[in-house]
Formats: C-alpha cells, structure tokens, sequence
C-alpha cells in the first residue's frame, strides 16, 4: 500500500538513493553537494504538505525534493475522522469530501510549519486536464481555510511545459543554485517514477483467483479514511484487490479530458473478464467528475462483462451499509462463478 | 415539411437562437424556461448526482422526442467543467430509453458543423438571417437591462414582466433587420411608459454565478422578479451580446467585460480562470463592490465544480470590501418559498445597513 511506505514522504531508507545522476557521482555526494549550494543563502524551513490531492498525485515527490533542497518537509498524519472534524465546521459545506479532508490537513498542518505547499494542478497529463477545483485551489485556500499562513505555490501545467521544468523555479525559490535545483528535480522525480512503478507492480502482480479492481482518484484510492473500510473488508472477505495506478503517462487522448478518468477509460477498454471478477468504483459524495464518469463507466463494464458496483463515501462513516454492500457484491460473484463451473 | 429542430434554453436569449435555427431551414422547438414537466421527465431520466442544468436539458429533449420533434441542438463547450460531456452523455442517455431523436453539437466542432451539413442552408440568407439573430441579441439585452430598471421602481406590480413577456413574443415574430432595428429603437420607450415611483432608490444587486441558472427561471426560481418585486435592481451579468463579443473577440454591446479586463481585476484574489464563470463572478464581485452595488446573489447549482470552488474566494471578497454575498445553491428540491425567504431576510438586512449609512453603498449616498 502507497500510504504505508515513508511516513514523510520518501526517501528514508539508503537504498532510496540509489539514482546516478553522472556514473562518478554516488548520491550521497550529489545530495551533499545539492545542500551545500542551497545552505548557502537560506535557512532551514518546514515545509507543510498535506496528505491529499497532489501528494497522492505524485507519490513521494515533495518531501523528497524539499528534503533534497535542504528544507524539513512536514507531511500530515493519514486521514481520519479528528481530520475531518478539523475542517467540517471551516470548510465550504458544498465542497466534495476529498476537499474537505484537504482542508482538515491543512488545518493540521496550520500552526506546525512554516509554509504550506499548495500548488495550482492544471493538468498531470499532456494534453489532458484535472478537475476545475484544482485551478482555484491556493487562492481559495488563501482567502479561506489558510488566512495567514504563507503559501508556497507553483502552477504545475503538464501541457504546457514538463513538470521538471516547472519544478526548477520552484527550487530555486527554496534557495538552491542552478545545478543543485537541476539535481534535486532529477533526483525527486526518478524517486518518485520509481516508486509508481513498484506499486504498479504490486498492485497489478498476477493472481491465482481472479482479481477485484479498484477504481477512484489516486487521492482517494490512497486515502485512509475513503479507501480503508473497503480495502479492509475486501481483504477480510478473502478476495485479491487491484487498486487502479496512475503511473503510465504515455495514454492516447480521446474524448475524455481528464486525464484520470482517460487511465481508467483505457483500463477498462481492455479489461478481461479472465483476469477481473468485477469492478468497484469508489466515488465521493459531491464529485463532479464521478457524477459524469461513472455511468459511463458502468456502461461499458456491461459490455465487458464484468461486474460493476459504485460505492459512495460521504462524511458520515457508518460502516455497516458498507460491509453490506460489498459482501452481497462478492457473495453473488462466488455463486455466478459456482453456477458457471456447474 | 421543414423538420423541427429543439433547441437548448437560455432564457429570453431563446428568441434569438431561434432565430438563427429557423435560417438554417429548421422549425425551431424552443421555450424561454424549462417547464415543470420536462424538469420531472429529466429528474427522473438523468444520473442522480449530476447537476440542475444538465437535468433541465435532458428534461426538455425528452419533451420534444415525446412531441415528435426529429432533431435537438446542444452546446458543446471546450472548457474544464463537466459541461464538455453533456452532449454525449444526454445522446447516450436518450439512446439508451429507446428515442428516435437526433442530436446535434454546436460549435467547436470544425469548420462547418455537423449541424449545418445537415440542413446545408442557401448561404446568403443563412448569413442575412444569423445577422438578424445578432440585432435581436442586441435588442433582448436592451429588454433585459430595461426591466431590471423599471421592475424595481413600477407602481402597479407586475407590468414590467408582463411588457417584457409581450416584447419577447413580438420580436419572435420579427423577420428581418429592419423591423428588428426598430423595434430595438421603441423598446426603451414603451417601458419608460411604465408608471414608476421616481423617488424610490431601490437596492442595487449584482447576480452572478452558472449561466443557465442566471437565464432560466424555472432554475432559479425566477429569482430576478422576486428581487425586483420587492424593490432591488438586480443587474444579470449574463448578457449574451457581450459574452458572445468575449468568446470571438467582437465587440457586440458592452466592451468593458473582457475576459482579459476581468482576469485583471480578479487577480489579487484569483490568478486563474478556472472554468466556465468562475473569474467573471469574482471580477464582478469585485467591480461592484468598487461601484457602490448594495450586494451580490451567486448563484449556482449544487455541486457546481467551478463555482463552488471559488465560494471562499467570494466570502473573502466580501468581507475585504464590504460587500454581502448571497450564495445560493439549487437541485431539483430547492422550493420557491425556500428561496424567497431567504432573500427576503438578505434584502431586509441590506435595507437596514443602508439606513444605517454601512457599506460602501451606504457610505456613497452620505
């Protein structure tokens, strides 16, 4: 699970280093040299990163890199229900709930760092788009839950320019030199492919029985408080889970924009009911996307012919209409799979 | 015969995109607000979660299948919000229940739309009558601007909607230029026929927010004539000449409101412009509070990914420059009687800040 490895983000143990940027250079001397450049002219600062939205959208890559750059990333705690509370009084009451535990983890984080890290997420995905929200996301912050605080922010625009250039102002503006930004961004962002890549491995290992796949947003299919009852359950019921990744950029745009919503659409265009006993969209109560995307979705799961279930995840965690569901969606798939072996 | 074509509401501006349809050889199937009964078929059709406009349009389609109409016009849109997939959603949807009828895109679709090689209408008339359809915008933002005036200030209740219901009928009828042109000429006269308190100094209030809740009034609950019927002069800041005038870069109307003069406006509070109307509502709010406008209703639906996402931006606002912001919200349950009570109570509170000389409208008039 993604939300299990690095507490703060990446980066912890000695083998997470293992990235040559020139075949002379060990990393640790790359990393000592990239502190030494950024000592130079700034000081430490805490950098807060709340655990929602762009942090599960780009796994590890900003502790790592304000690690790198000589500052103390400060992620917050996983989400739960004292996160929730912390924002639910404060927070927009329209806003979707992947929004609003977004605003408890910054309410967290409020008075325990320096700067919050709040970027403008236009598009992940050349040529593809994210969800509006994104776009207003550090002036709304800015004008609501975080008055006061100051804002760390960049605009991360993948169609116009590729996120490792977009990164090195950001780098610079932490205090580090060129070469040292240069480094740092490189470093980060081969940390962070790497780790997509290993869970894309874990998640889509093959299985003896076949799998159930998990569809939602990388921020809540990692999500503690939105994923975790399900996960848990599906896992309790003794049935192999495939959460969806996100990890393979090079998609074929189509009539989907957003470019989540396209990585699922190709996923399922292909998806084998061989491999695949049934899929489970987890959606969050008020998301826009979802509303447009599941019913398409659960249209062409029919022609797949693969089972399809939608859970919804609001505020109010009552787990036993969970349970329920997923346990009358699992039993009915053992026995159409009972009935089809007869 | 000529077959029918159904097109999407937007409001008094109907009148016009009829127009326009009726130059492409079609008999257009229009109304200027989703009634009761399309909005029940399309509640009931539609995905529970998607929001009021995207209901109201399948609603209304539906209606015209059931009437037999062979074709349905819906907007395309290229922007960030969820609109971009309601043409295909609402084809698949109306595929799915069996109906026959044929769905068009508008715009943005290439060179010659799909639309006009359909009906492949004689050019030159086609250009004269699209010609007409722009005089008649013209001509509906004037009817606009001048009822919000008279509304708020008539004697006798009711006479400005009823004139201006009068006014959208005869320019439906209106077929060439000329005769729009005049007509456009006597509109500023006949309301002004209108008997009208001239000492009464109503509220001026900015509405903004979602285009099809600003335009259709069975959307919101026809919020323009309860504010105007309870003494506010509401100013709508979808008028549709100068925001066709903002899309292709003419002018048409009103030159001020440029999506590049807005973004530069909003900056301080807004760096992005988000999708569909979310900058113009934070500009506005921002120009009217400079200008001395008594407040600003904002209105939306449910769930409105844009908009809703820039209520803090708007709370902020308000707070900063002194200015009350009505956020209002609207789904398939929101009452009429809900929504006047809660305006009543607004406007009761702005009536008394004025008295008391608050606000930056309070402190223009001392």
């Amino acid at each position: 699970m993604p939300n299990h490895m690095g507490e703060t983000g990446g980066l912890t143990g000695p083998n997470a280093f293992g990235i040559l940027i020139n075949s002379s250079d060990t990393p640790e001397s790359l990393i000592q040299r990239a502190r030494q450049c950024v000592r130079k002219g700034s000081e430490q600062l805490k950098i807060g990163i709340p655990r929602a939205f762009y942090f599960h959208s780009y796994p590890g890559l900003w502790g790592a890199l304000f690690r790198l750059l000589g500052h103390q990333p400060v992620v917050s705690p996983r989400s739960s229900r004292t996160i929730l509370d912390l924002a639910s009084a404060r927070t927009e009451t329209e806003n979707c709930l992947p929004q609003k535990l977004f605003d408890g983890h910054l309410l967290f984080l409020l008075d325990r760092v320096d700067a919050l890290f709040v970027p403008r997420v236009l598009s992940i995905v050349k040529g593809h788009l994210c969800c509006p929200r994104f776009g207003a996301l550090p002036d709304a912050t800015r004008a609501g839950i975080a008055r006061d605080a100051n804002l760390l922010t960049i605009e991360i625009n993948a169609t116009k320019e590729p996120l490792a250039k977009t990164l090195i102002p950001l780098a610079r503006q932490l205090g580090a030199g060129r070469r040292a930004a240069k480094q740092a961004v490189a470093q980060a962002l081969a940390a962070m492919a790497i780790r997509q890549l290993k869970e894309a491995l874990r998640q889509q290992a093959p299985h003896s029985s076949r799998k159930f796949l998990l569809l939602g947003h990388p921020y809540t299919l990692n999500d503690r408080f939105i994923a975790d009852p399900v996960v848990c359950k599906l896992e309790q019921l003794g049935v192999p889970v495939e959460r969806m990744t996100f990890e393979d950029h090079e998609i074929e745009p189509g009539l989907i924009m957003w470019c989540i919503f396209n990585k699922m659409y190709r996923k399922l265009e292909h998806l084998d009911m061989h491999t695949y006993a049934g899929v489970i969209q987890l959606s969050t109560f008020n998301c826009g996307a979802d509303s447009m995307m599941t019913e398409r979705f659960r249209r062409m799961c029919r022609h797949r012919g693969v089972p399809y279930m939608l859970l919804m995840v609001d505020e109010h965690c009552g787990k036993a209409g969970l349970d329920t569901r997923i346990e009358a969606f699992v039993d009915s798939l053992s026995w159409q799979r009972s009935e089809m072996a007869r | 015969m000529t077959e029918r074509l159904a097109i999407p509401n937007l409001g008094n501006y109907t009148v016009a995109l009829a127009a326009m349809v009726t130059a492409m050889g079609a008999k257009p199937w229009w109304s200027t607000y989703t009634n009761d009964h399309a909005m029940a078929l399309g509640v009931a059709a539609a995905p529970e979660s998607l929001c009021l406009p995207f209901k109201a349009h399948l609603g209304h389609f539906i209606e015209a299948d059931d009437a037999g109409v062979e074709n349905a016009m819906m907007v395309n849109s290229i922007g960030t919000c969820r609109l971009r997939y309601y043409r295909g959603m609402i084809e698949e949807i109306l595929k799915d229940m069996g109906r026959s009828i044929r769905m068009f895109g508008l715009g943005f679709d290439g060179f010659k739309p799909p639309l006009i090689r359909y009906f492949d209408p004689p050019l030159i008339p086609f250009l004269r009558t699209i010609h007409m359809a722009f005089e008649k915008i013209k001509t509906i933002d004037t009817i606009e601007l001048a009822t919000a005036h008279t509304r708020a200030r008539e004697i006798k209740t009711g006479e400005t909607t009823l004139l201006m219901e009068r006014c959208l009928r005869e320019l439906a009828e209106l077929d060439t230029r000329k005769a729009v042109r005049r007509f456009h000429q006597q509109v500023s006269g006949r309301f002004s026929a209108i008997a009208i308190d001239e000492d009464r100094d109503p509220l001026r209030i900015g509405l903004i927010g979602e285009v099809s809740l600003l335009r259709d009034r069975q959307l919101n609950q026809n919020i323009e004539q309860i504010l105007g019927h309870k003494g506010a002069q509401i100013k709508n800041f979808f008028l549709l000449g100068a925001e066709i005038g903002n899309i292709f870069g003419f002018s048409l109307g009103n030159k001020k409101n440029t999506r590049k003069r807005l973004a530069k406006v909003a900056r301080p509070y807004l760096n992005c412009t988000v999708g569909a109307h979310a900058l113009e509502s934070v500009a506005h709010t921002m120009i009217c509070a400079r200008s001395g406008f008594d407040a600003m209703v904002h209105v939306c639906p449910t769930g409105c990914m844009p908009e809703i996402s820039i209520r803090p931006i708007l709370n902020r606002i308000s707070e900063d420059m002194d200015i009350p912001v009505l956020p209002l919200s609207f789904d398939e349950h929101t009452s009429a009687l809900g929504v006047v009570t809660r305006v009543e109570a607004f406007l009761d509170i702005l009536w008394s800040r004025r008295q008391k000389g608050l606000g930056p409208a309070g402190q223009r008039r001392n």
